[in-house]
């Protein structure tokens, strides 16, 4: 690796203004897993890692009546195992524990797995100057894209490769940024950024900000939730396609719902003429194959990727199915 | 039944309880004093020229001891086609220039310093496209190697198919498959004066010792090559650059060189099973007697030879010698690409042969309404061998890769494998229906010869030593399949004494004799046999020098665990040190040239799985799997199962996850990576029962035979026959991938509408 | 002359098998290199660098790691076990024997990282089911498949744990 210095915060104030000063050759580090990595592979130059280890409150979990607040240090492994996320937001624990492997989720934490950067075999090659790195070339468009997007994409065809970003945007989350002075708030579907809007980001940080919460409602009790995941081996992959639903059920009737899916799309993916086909119906009557056809509606396959048409719809359906016959 | 001390017995592994505490050494362990760091500069381009190359800024930059380009290397071969480094470049990541600096991150530092011209040239990246007539060509003289394809014939299949009454041609396609041992490659080099010391992953240190010596232009006693523990290879870690360059390195710069790949490095430099693509045509009677098979392979051997020719080979003998006929022809186009190199990845071409093979025999039997268990059993060459005439002279050792008639096997366990195999997984019973709507079950069988038998020449030592204790030295190098311990259970059941008693070192070529590599599951027959007969050698020497101390004569002796003792009293005794003091060390040495005149040596195998597709996700689950195997007496039954479990969880990544992916537009690979090269994990191991074959070969020592590299063999065909028979989908191209998988379903159904 | 671009060191403290050690590192260095080149452990093996094969696997206060993807300067105060700590060739722990009986290696280069991995699952569940064993070490690849013996190994030292 090119030379870096490594420097331990401990406020938030000093993490931010450091981060500032150094920009843009600064980057946070929490656990590391994905950013030392980018470094390794010589795609990402950086002079300071300002770590966010230190920082007080950011390893904490608390869970409340109004819902569930998580520190964005805390590791993939607590959130997975943790015992008041896996009984109220299922959707959650499952996403935190389908990540890599236990030596990764023991180490990368809930801020990391949502700022990092995608797995493009062309944005992570240094031998392809991609869209993504300024370059004037999306690699994906017309071959080799077998693990890209087939929904939301324009001229980049990265898919956003965080499984805990979907589940919590399924579960309405609130991301919590701060930096020196402030923190401001956001629906975790805010915090994602579209290639079309920064093509050299996946999110809205600034310079000398960072992840320091995320907050999720308390779901009401017919509420339930789940995170499936389809992978071309049995363990350690990627989503080639994933889905997160949750379901408030009252009196056979869904009353709230939302699906959002991973492994498909440059950010996060809502797919609201679903939700809003689910409100309302009677769990009976739903037609969770239909629902999943509504799913892709209006996915756009490259090449390579029309399997993640049908896959992605079968994955809704079963989610769906799988939360109707709790 | 004969009993035996060691043989059959599951001695525990030697080497394990150093590699358990982390105390055993691999190449990248060895530390020495005032040791350097090297790092390679590769090509970023397929094909091209390289104009010049500027290391004034690396060379200059503080800790930098060292650097080598092209123009400045010396001018020997690592291979006929592979200089030690070359000015023009074949694929990206080939070898352009290298450097030593007194750390890892300066070596990096310098290598980004190092200016390189190109000029681009016309590149191909597949195999098919290559062998046109107006493709680029990587090679003076053309891409397909030797100009012609090896074109091997028994009989006449004009004839055959003239024969047949119906005719059925197939094509089918494998990937590019990284061995992806877990060990990077390394080599650490040291020179004394004129004196190289190599310590390196190898499979062959007298063939390493060899190849440095002819590329450097260095007299083969001056070069000491020390195997370390090896991280495994697969056959993969054959020789590259590597040893060469390190080599110079050193020898630039008066101090020690180590070089340790990175694991991309190991993936793109390193070598992988070869990618083809093979059509089968085969002519068959409507009581399905086969009458001809005509397979014709296309294989890429990438940008450099390395072992193609033995691949290619390898890869028509299923279609030439698997099932009993006297017809048969096997074409193999063997041609460069600009892409990575192949090399000997277990079985080498057996794999990719036998899933064409064995997929359509699959689809005859369908089309015949035949069982296609029942087809097997019907045509598999038998004990006999082929029908024809034999050709290699009466006083000559047979090839274990004959294409001739006329020649027996020395033992052929298949059918009993067919028969137990097929009862293990209840054959004729349909899989039960799964619950879930969308999964489907099936079953599906491969079978599958291999050579084995005659590897190279191979020399056993076996010692008496000063303080009474036995030794065995052989050159041979355990790749971590279990030789270590082989060999000295062989030993020791010769010498009729303890397994434990038998000391060994091995993989030194100094002070080791002569072996061939640790290659074509040779190891068994070639060394083995060697120090069965070093064994004997030892033991009538050692009973002929007891024979005066004890006053008797040498056939009233036999060896114990603790010397020797008189038959029938027992009391008059010696032990080993006793005989060592008073008659000195005694060494003896035996060397063999393996091989058979009258049989032929080979180990056969069938395979069934039972399978769970899911047709709304394209995964395929194995629910269980039956490995029947042939590989004559079975010398150490935990490490057999080892073995055989191992190459088939191995190869259930060749089937259903894993290939090295090449951008036609820049021949980048794009996965070279553990997480990208989907290699399978502790999850996709399935049940799995092994079955071994009640045969005792005549010529093997103590009746084994090969099992090193068979177990590759069944896997593609019986899990992509299962899927058939679970979904009525056919996939000819592996692996068989979600996506492969739901695109075909998807297919079949709009045929189907 | 070429310039060496500026790299910054720190003095640590690093806890490794009950041993504090007082260092010298490089902010780059990771947690794999400090053990392996400084304190010369090589137990822990460097497979790919990228925390994609478990090869270099340590338990840190406790938890299995991929020492490549952590740095050193992330581990001060913290406590990291090898497999150095656990039992040498003359005296290999339960855990050990259990994969020497069962065969639960081949070339061995994976073998100290599952042996890491399993040292935690057992400290944690004395008696884990064939599904948790997977889970517990589905991030150490072994290349060679040994897979069905290193299962047999981890239930078998879990029973003589037990007895």
């Amino acid at each position: 690796m090119k030379p870096f210095k490594f420097e331990q915060a401990t406020t938030a104030v000093q993490a931010s203004q450091t981060h500032v000063d150094a920009a843009p050759n600064a980057r946070f580090i929490a656990g590391g897993t994905d950013i030392l990595g980018e470094i390794k592979e010589g795609i990402l130059e950086v002079n300071i890692l300002v770590s966010l280890a230190g920082l007080s409150g950011a390893s904490e979990i608390i869970s409340s009546d109004v819902g569930l607040e998580i520190g964005a240090l805390v590791t993939l492994a607590r959130i997975a195992s943790d015992q008041s996320i896996v009984e109220t937001y299922p959707a959650l624990a499952q996403a935190a524990e389908s990540v890599a492997t236990p030596q990764i989720r023991n180490v990368g934490t809930l801020g990391g797995n949502l700022c990092q950067r995608p797995r493009c075999w062309y944005y992570r090659s240094p031998l392809f100057d991609c869209l993504k790195k300024g370059g004037v070339t999306c690699f994906a468009s017309d071959e080799g894209n077998k693990y890209h997007a087939i929904l939301g994409a324009e001229n980049c065809h990265i898919v956003h490769p965080s499984d805990v970003a979907v589940a919590l945007l399924a579960l309405d989350a609130t991301v919590v940024v701060s930096n020196a002075s402030s923190d401001r708030q956001m629906p975790i579907g805010d915090f994602f950024v579209s290639p079309n809007v920064n093509m050299l980001a996946e999110n809205v940080l600034e310079p000398g900000e960072f992840v320091s919460k995320v907050k999720i409602p308390k779901p009401s009790s017919g509420t339930r939730s789940v995170y499936l995941k389809a992978k071309e081996r049995q363990a350690y992959d990627f989503a080639l396609s994933s889905v997160a639903v949750s379901l408030e059920m009252r009196d056979e009737t869904i009353t709230q719902a939302h699906v959002a899916l991973g492994g498909v799309a440059p950010v996060p993916y809502s797919v609201p003429q679903v939700d809003s086909e689910l409100t309302g119906q009677k769990i009976r009557e739903v037609d969770v194959q239909a629902i999943g056809q509504l799913a892709v509606k209006d996915a756009q396959p490259l090449s390579d990727n029309s399997y993640k048409v049908r896959l992605t719809a079968s994955m809704v359906a079963r989610a769906v199915s799988r939360l109707i016959s709790e | 039944m004969t009993t035996f001390k060691t043989i059959g017995k599951s001695e525990p592994r030697r080497d394990l309880p150093e590699k358990l505490t982390g105390e055993a050494k691999y190449t990248a362990d060895v530390q020495l004093p005032g040791m350097l760091f090297g790092k390679i500069l590769r090509s970023p381009h397929p094909h091209a020229r390289i104009l010049s190359i500027n290391v004034d800024a690396a060379g200059s930059l503080p800790g930098v001891r060292a650097v080598v380009t092209p123009f400045d290397a010396p001018k020997g071969q690592v291979a006929p086609d592979m200089p030690i480094l070359d000015t023009e470049a074949r694929y990206v990541g080939d070898e352009v220039a290298a450097v030593a600096a007194d750390d890892e991150d300066l070596a990096e530092a310098a290598l980004s310093l190092i200016e390189v011209k190109y000029e681009q040239l016309p590149f191909v990246t597949d195999a098919v496209e290559a062998i046109k007539p107006d493709a680029p060509q990587t090679r003076p003289g053309g891409n397909l190697v030797g100009g012609k394809p090896l074109t091997l014939i028994r009989g006449s299949v004009e004839e055959g198919f003239a024969q047949a009454d119906r005719i059925f041609e197939e094509t089918y396609s494998t990937p590019a498959q990284a061995g992806a041992a877990l060990e990077p490659r390394a080599a650490v080099a040291s020179w004394d004066g004129d004196n190289l010391t190599v310590w390196k992953s190898t499979r062959g240190v007298h063939a390493d010792q060899l190849a440095l010596s002819l590329a450097l232009d260095v007299p083969r006693g001056n070069i000491r090559v020390m195997g370390q523990n090896m991280g495994a290879g697969y056959g993969t870690k054959d020789e590259t650059r590597l040893g060469a360059i390190t080599a110079v390195l050193a020898q630039r710069a008066g101090r020690p060189v180590k070089i340790e790949l990175t694991r991309q490095e190991e993936f793109v430099a390193g070598r992988h099973r070869h990618g083809t693509t093979t059509t089968v045509r085969m002519g068959v009677k409507n009581d399905g007697t086969v009458t001809a098979v005509h397979a014709t392979t296309i294989m890429d051997t990438g940008a450099y030879l390395s072992s193609g020719p033995g691949v290619i080979r390898r890869a028509g003998q299923g279609a030439l010698y698997l099932y009993r006929c006297a017809n048969v022809q096997y074409d193999g186009y063997l041609t460069y690409t600009n892409t990575p190199s192949g090399g000997s990845y277990r079985a080498l071409g057996a794999p990719q042969g036998h899933f064409a093979l064995e997929s359509l025999a699959d689809t005859i039997s369908e089309a015949l309404g035949i069982d296609p268990l029942e087809f097997r059993l019907k045509n598999h060459v038998g004990l006999e061998g082929q029908p024809g005439e034999r050709v290699t002279p009466a006083n000559e050792v047979l090839d274990t890769q004959p294409v001739e008639g006329g020649v027996p096997f020395s033992s052929n366990g298949l059918r009993e494998c067919l028969q137990r195999g097929s009862e293990a997984i209840d054959w004729g019973q349909p899989s039960e229906r799964p619950e879930s709507g969308n999964l489907r079950r099936g079953k599906g069988m491969g079978m599958f010869i291999y050579r084995g038998g005659a590897g190279g020449r191979s020399i056993a030592r076996m010692r008496l030593e000063s303080d009474g204790s036995l030794r065995l030295l052989t050159g041979l190098m355990d790749v971590g399949e279990g030789s270590l311990t082989v060999m000295p259970q062989i030993a020791a059941e010769e010498l009729g004494v303890g397994y434990g008693q038998v000391l060994v070192t091995f993989g030194d070529s100094e002070t080791t004799p002569e072996a061939p590599l640790t290659a074509g599951s040779t190891a068994t027959f070639s060394t083995g046999t060697a120090t069965k007969e070093a064994a004997r050698q030892l033991k009538a020497r050692i009973i002929e020098v007891v024979a005066p101390l004890l006053d008797t004569e040498p056939s009233n002796l036999q060896i114990t665990d603790d010397g020797v003792e008189h038959i029938q009293y027992p009391e008059r005794s010696v032990s080993f040190a006793q005989i060592a003091e008073s008659a000195g060390e005694i060494e003896v040495e035996a060397a063999i040239s393996p091989g058979s005149r009258d049989h032929v040596i080979n180990s056969f195998g069938a395979h069934f799985a039972e399978v769970e597709v899911d047709t709304d996700t394209g995964q395929v689950r194995v629910l269980r799997y039956i490995a029947a195997h042939d590989s004559g007496r079975i010398l150490n039954p935990k490490l057999a199962i080892n073995q055989v479990e191992g190459g088939v969880s191995q190869m259930l990544g060749f089937t259903l996850s894993e290939q090295m992916l090449t951008d036609p537009r820049n021949g980048v690979t794009l996965n070279a990576s553990f997480l990208e090269h989907k290699s399978p994990t502790l999850q996709d191991f399935p049940k799995m029962q092994v079955l071994f074959a009640d045969v005792v070969d005549p010529v093997g020592p103590f009746g084994a035979k090969a099992l090193g590299e068979p177990p590759s063999i069944g896997v593609a065909p019986a899990v992509a026959n299962a899927i058939y028979n679970a979904i009525g989908v056919r996939i000819r191209d592996l692996p068989l991938t979600p996506d492969r998988v739901l695109n075909e379903i998807e297919a079949q159904r709009g045929d189907s509408q | 002359m070429a310039q060496l671009p500026i790299s910054y060191s720190a003095s640590i403290t690093l806890n490794v098998n009950g041993t504090d050690h007082q260092i010298e590192v490089d902010h780059r260095w990771t947690l794999l290199r400090v053990l392996r080149d400084v304190l010369g452990l090589t137990g822990a093996k460097r497979g790919c660098d990228r925390g994609e094969c478990g090869a270099c696997t340590v338990l840190v206060d406790g938890d299995p790691v991929c020492s490549c993807s952590m740095l050193a300067l992330q581990v001060g105060g913290r406590q990291v076990r090898t497999v150095e700590g656990l039992g040498d060739a003359n005296s290999l722990n339960v855990l050990q024997e259990a994969f020497l009986a069962e065969d639960g290696g081949q070339c061995g280069f994976c073998t100290p990282g599952f042996i890491m991995s399993a040292t935690a699952l057992l400290e944690s569940n004395t008696d884990p089911t064939e599904d948790e064993i997977k889970a517990a070490l589905v991030g150490n690849i072994c290349r060679c498949n040994a897979y069905g013996r290193i299962i047999e190994s981890v239930k078998a030292a879990a029973k003589s744990e037990a007895s």
